[in-house]
């Protein structure tokens, strides 16, 4: 029983005008297993959980169902199937109660005309139960963490019978404690015997879930089997097509101090935190969610100042109170969520660069047009933006491609400081190297770099120095000679 | 557990409203004594009929995450052509008639903006101002602007029947509460238990939510979004033709500005104008508000050319209040 | 991988490039067919100096005032209180004038005072709007109530007539053949124009409309663009409030009631976009010359104004339709290519 097979998918390609986001896939789903889809961003991993719960029509390949051809599914199906998708933003209602998010949609389902409230508190009383969850039924959406949110959300899926689960990068908004509770669920729904598939590329959360792991390269197929027979080596190599590189980022040590941060506090974020930056110093500042990383950088670019504490910015002590002051003090700042913080996505790749320092081409009583467009195109060429000229909507762009745009922003009002917060996300391996070359290049001219990332690879890779936060704190500050399972360990406080 | 959920029923919207409709009363009756009497209650129930249930139309709107600024125009069409009918055309003598047609215009024209808001998606505030231009200037054209303050019998009896005669002790005033009085009784009840207990009502909390959310939980979410203009423009229609009745009279522009007074009672009601929050009480309350101080400006001393602007500020200080407090209670996360 | 990610670039580019141009293009030939329409029906009394002459009397009110409401969504807002905005400075400035004996300086204090007074309406819009994050659109219909309140407290119920000659020139008379007004309207235009292509501000607004949170992220301070933003649409409305206190002779609380309507439907015919950081200054100066046309060619017809109203409802939800069906259009060419 255990080894039967719930979903078989074989040789499954699938292509959007042209570009083939599925290339041959592969995918076995057992009945009760935890299995991880693993892949850089860009595989194809959403592409294939639309194929699976039948939002896209696959052009090839088959689709077996416990035992039975499905490659004609439309959605509805899927559920009826018993397939259920937990997507990252949980397609929850945050204006209708806890309650009502768990039972409405079954009673959409069953087309029921009347309300039975009482019967809407008893599925999702009977859901909770299942899982483990315990959430006041008659809180409004709007009122819960993510973590609560995603378990609703899970509620929400198990209570139509649903025998294969699908996570899509569960993990991303949770911290430590979240994350183990997600965990918990999770096995609870194994023992009943429904599949559960967790999209993710964190090796470490891989290992504490999975039973079987399938890893996808570029739309296609790599290789998939139980998760002992994956080591660090091998997943990295099938994740990324080559092996892990040697060539760490090594600075020649200098004394010449570019940015110091001393004892800075945000209450309810994080406390005492001290770090410097040396000229050469690609920075890393990593952490689990929650740990403070994230607010560090919010901190420095004036988003949510920091209320205690000092920093120095080349031996001068700067006060950072609101944006305004940042970006005097000649700090840039890649935020987290590209689309909708970075960039302005129907406006010219033009308009994109000059956005922040659009002041300095303001000459007398107009702004100087024939500068802007030379300055853009200087960095369209030097930063190696794939596009024909500066015209086109960012929107057209690959998300490597619109990254190196938000980079070549900032660089336009010459930073002393740079902070990027996840700038390789969803960003494709080429355009990844060209953005950590870029990045190893500014630090040796002497502009100050602090990347902030989850991506304990990628900041081994680059960075000469980690800063390692934990609930707020500066728990160790390493170099890039140790070890990814060290680090890992130093991130979860499973070492000091 | 308890105690938080006693401190967040003391301080939620309806609440306040309900502490600043009780200072307003005492500030109001302190001044005029005269004010805390049956004739009071009776008077506002009169003059709140309309707002009422107007209110109810824009909250069904604002609860489906739209906006309606069209129903003053299709109320003025909708009270205007039957009367026209019956004054000019062939005298028709019969409430049937009267309300029917005006339910048909409204049901029209709630089809229009429905079908510009959820078929071709339009953006709901400029797609009811076409709407409200559409209808005012398209009768105005065809019928002219004229002014009807007879009713026919079957009206005027409509008129004549009341369910309270209160008969002022001290100045022998009769205050009359016409029979009229139960259609926003009933409406507001049929409304609150439409929206608490029918999958439709949910469904309008939900597409107001988030409309992608409700598309994917299998909401029909056109049709709900359909239903609500054309809900909104069916009780717009009988109330345009209350109107007529208690009101004696009839024009193309009766109705005209109503929008502003409606939208605010809803938001200071608790409404919110992105949608997915609200519901009868609140409303019920800020019509009660609104309709106290429209009402009782001058009992207060403050002159009538003053009022227009006092009511304003009242609206903004109202919305800002309510926005601030909306802000505030999604931000406490659990 | 890279070249087949980009490729998609090039007939964007195009599209982009053309896209204001095939709104330009509609509006220009929609002119010309109004008026080969009216040189086949009404040939003697359309083309002649003196309807030319009405009509430029006519559109500067309401033209001046779509800049405001252009720029408000533009920057993702909108400003329905710009009619209110527009009473309330006309009766300042009325209230002045014929306080101080109709004297030129009292004309140019008047003048003075209803553009610091619609500047002040506009910034208290901005303010509420950004600093409390409320809804522009639910604010200004609030502050419209609150404006048109304080012009009617003011007046007291009647309007405020019998403006002095001098004043009364401003939006009647004119140089030679040529309307004083035709000037104001035009200076305006270019003026707007010039603020939303050549100045840090003009792009500010345009940022802010795409994309307030990338804005902040920007560095823009969005609290100031938009109180700015509404304090230059107040500043119009203060304009537009001098020039039909002019032209009509008249300050009360309830001029130009239509003109909410009119502005909107001026704005999303000349192409400006109702979810915010779209638009042109020119699509909306050629947008005013059409409505003005189509206006002109009812009262030719004798049609009656609230036909025009009608004409306008319909009209706005065509211009809706038809961006909505170009979009798709784009859409789709974009997705094949």
């Amino acid at each position: 029983m255990a080894d039967e097979v719930f979903l078989k998918l074989k040789g499954i390609k699938k292509s959007f005008g042209g570009v083939h986001a599925l290339n041959g896939v592969d995918l076995e789903i057992r009945r009760g297993e935890i299995h991880c889809l693993a892949g850089e961003n860009g595989c194809g991993k959403s592409t294939l959980i639309k194929a699976i719960s039948g939002v896209h029509r696959v052009d090839e390949g088959e689709i077996w169902i416990e035992g039975k051809l499905c490659n004609k599914m439309n959605p509805i199906d899927a559920i009826n199937k018993g397939i259920q998708v937990i997507y990252q933003d949980f397609a929850v209602f945050p204006n209708l109660t806890v309650a009502e998010n768990i039972a409405l949609n079954g009673e959409v389902k069953n087309k029921t005309k009347l309300v039975n409230w009482k019967e809407i508190h008893r599925v999702a009383a009977e859901a909770m139960a299942q899982v483990g969850a315990e959430i006041d039924p008659d809180v409004k959406l709007e009122q819960l963490s993510v973590a609560n949110k995603q378990m609703v959300a899970i509620c929400r899926a198990i209570i139509n019978d649903a025998k294969f689960l699908i996570l899509d990068e569960p993990t991303t908004a949770l911290t430590a404690r979240e994350v183990e509770k997600l965990w918990t669920v999770v096995r609870a729904l194994k023992e009943k015997g429904i599949a559960v598939m967790i999209v993710n590329h964190k090796l470490d959360e891989i290992y504490q879930i999975a039973d079987r792991l399938t890893i996808l390269r570029n739309g296609a197929y790599v290789s998939s089997g139980p998760i002992h027979e994956y080591d660090q080596a091998r997943f990295t190599r099938d994740m990324t097509g080559r092996d892990i590189s040697q060539e760490k980022y090594l600075p020649k040590a200098s004394e010449e101090e570019i940015f110091r941060v001393e004892n800075l506090s945000l209450p309810g974020a994080f406390k005492d935190v001290s770090f410097s930056v040396h000229k050469g110093d690609v920075l890393g500042l990593t952490g689990l969610l929650g740990s403070g990383r994230g607010e560090i950088g919010e901190a420095l670019f004036g988003i949510e100042p920091a209320q205690s504490g000092h920093i120095y910015l080349n031996g001068q002590e700067i006060t950072i109170k609101n944006v305004a002051d940042a970006i005097h003090n000649k700090i840039g700042y890649v935020p987290e969520d590209r689309l909708t913080e970075g960039l302005f996505m129907d406006r010219s790749i033009l308009d994109n660069t000059i956005a922040t320092s659009i002041r300095k081409y303001f000459h007398g009583i107009k702004l100087d047009k024939a500068a802007m467009e030379e300055a853009t195109d200087r960095w369209i060429r030097e930063i190696g933006v794939v596009t024909p000229s500066s015209k086109p909507a960012v929107r057209t762009l690959s998300g490597g491609n619109a990254q190196k745009v938000v980079i070549s922003k900032w660089l336009n009002t010459d930073p002393k400081l740079f902070i990027l917060n996840g700038p390789t996300v969803g960003v494709d391996v080429g355009a990844k190297s060209e953005i950590h070359a870029i990045l190893r290049e500014l630090a040796q001219k002497g502009i100050g770099i602090i990347v902030i990332s989850d991506d304990l690879p990628e900041l081994l890779q680059n960075c000469n120095k980690i800063v390692v936060m934990r609930d707020g704190r500066v728990a160790a500050v390493v170099d890039n000679s140790i070890e990814q399972k060290e680090l890992s360990d130093l991130l979860m406080g499973r070492a000091e | 557990m308890n105690k938080l959920k006693t401190k967040s029923l003391l301080t939620s919207t309806q609440m306040i409203l309900l502490y600043v409709i009780v200072a307003f009363c005492l500030v109001v009756g302190i001044r005029q004594p005269a004010f805390f009497s049956p004739a009071t209650v009776i008077t506002i129930c009169r003059a709140g009929i309309f707002t009422m249930c107007f209110a109810l139309c824009e909250m069904v709107v604002l609860i489906s995450g739209g906006i309606d600024v069209s129903f003053p125009a299709i109320g003025c069409v909708a009270m205007y052509v039957p009367m026209y009918i019956i004054n000019r055309v062939t005298p028709i003598d019969s409430a049937l008639f009267a309300f029917g047609l005006a339910i048909l215009i409204g049901l029209l024209f709630g089809l229009l903006n429905g079908f510009l808001v959820s078929i071709l998606r339009l953006p709901p505030l400029i797609a009811t101002l076409a709407t409200s231009s559409i209808a005012s200037g398209g009768v105005v054209t065809l019928l002219g602007t004229r002014e009807f303050t007879t009713l026919p019998d079957s009206l005027q009896a409509i008129y004549n029947t009341n369910i309270i005669t209160y008969t002022a002790p001290g100045t022998g005033f009769t205050y009359l509460l016409n029979v009229l009085f139960l259609v926003p009784v009933l409406a507001c009840l049929g409304v609150a238990w439409m929206l608490r207990y029918t999958m439709l009502g949910r469904g309008l909390y939900a597409i107001g939510g988030d409309k992608n959310a409700a598309r994917v939980a299998g909401f029909n979410v056109r049709r709900l979004q359909f239903f609500a203009y054309t809900f909104s423009g069916v009780l717009t229609g009988a109330t345009a033709m209350m109107y007529t009745v208690l009101m004696h009279s009839s024009t193309t522009s009766a109705l005209m500005g109503d929008e502003m007074i409606v939208i605010a009672a809803c938001v200071i009601g608790g409404v919110r104008i992105t949608g997915g929050h609200g519901g009868v009480l609140g409303v019920v309350l800020g019509v009660v508000l609104i309709t106290l101080v429209q009402n009782n400006l001058n009992m207060l001393g403050i002159p009538t050319s003053w009022q227009t602007f006092v009511v304003g500020l009242i609206i903004l200080l109202g919305t800002i209040i309510t926005s601030w407090q909306a802000k505030r209670s999604s931000h406490g996360k659990a | 991988m890279k070249t087949t990610k980009t490729t998609p670039a090039v007939p964007a580019l195009k599209k982009k490039g053309l896209k204001p141009d095939t709104h330009i293009t509609v509006l220009l030939s929609m002119m010309a067919f109004v008026l080969l329409l009216m040189a086949v029906l009404k040939p003697g009394s359309y083309f002649t100096i003196s309807n030319l002459r009405s009509m430029i009397f006519q559109f500067p009110e309401y033209g001046v005032l779509s800049f405001g409401m252009m720029i408000c969504m533009i920057a993702g807002g909108i400003d329905l209180s710009l009619v209110g905005i527009m009473n309330l400075s006309g009766v300042a400035a009325a209230l002045i004038i014929t306080n101080m004996g109709g004297t030129n300086a009292s004309i140019v204090l008047g003048c003075a005072v209803a553009l610091v007074v619609g500047a002040i309406c506009g910034a208290l819009n901005g303010f509420i709007i950004a600093s409390l994050s409320i809804p522009a659109m639910l604010v200004t219909l609030c502050s419209l109530q609150l404006y048109t309140g304080l012009a009617l407290a003011i007046t007291g119920g009647p309007a405020i007539n019998n403006m002095p000659d001098a004043f009364k020139n401003i939006a009647n008379g004119s140089i030679g053949p040529i309307p004083y007004v035709l000037f104001i309207f035009i200076a305006v235009a270019l003026g707007m124009a010039f603020i939303m292509n050549c100045t840090v501000f003009g792009n500010e607004i345009y940022f802010l409309g795409s994309n307030a949170r990338a804005a902040r992220y920007s560095g823009i301070n969005t609290l100031r663009v938009t109180v700015m933003t509404h304090m230059l649409s107040g500043i119009l409305g203060g304009i537009s409030g001098i020039l039909i206190t002019s032209h009509l002779n008249s300050a009360k609380s309830s001029n130009g009631s239509t003109y909410t309507l009119l502005t909107l439907l001026i704005i999303v015919l000349g192409g400006v976009h109702p979810d915010g950081g779209k638009g042109k200054v020119m699509g909306v100066t050629l947008s005013v010359l059409l409505l003005q046309l189509i206006a002109n060619a009812f009262t030719i017809m004798r049609a009656p104004d609230t036909f025009k109203t009608f004409v306008n409802g319909c009209l706005l939800v065509a211009a809706l339709i038809l961006d909505v069906v170009l979009e798709k259009r784009a859409a789709k060419k974009a997705a094949k290519s």
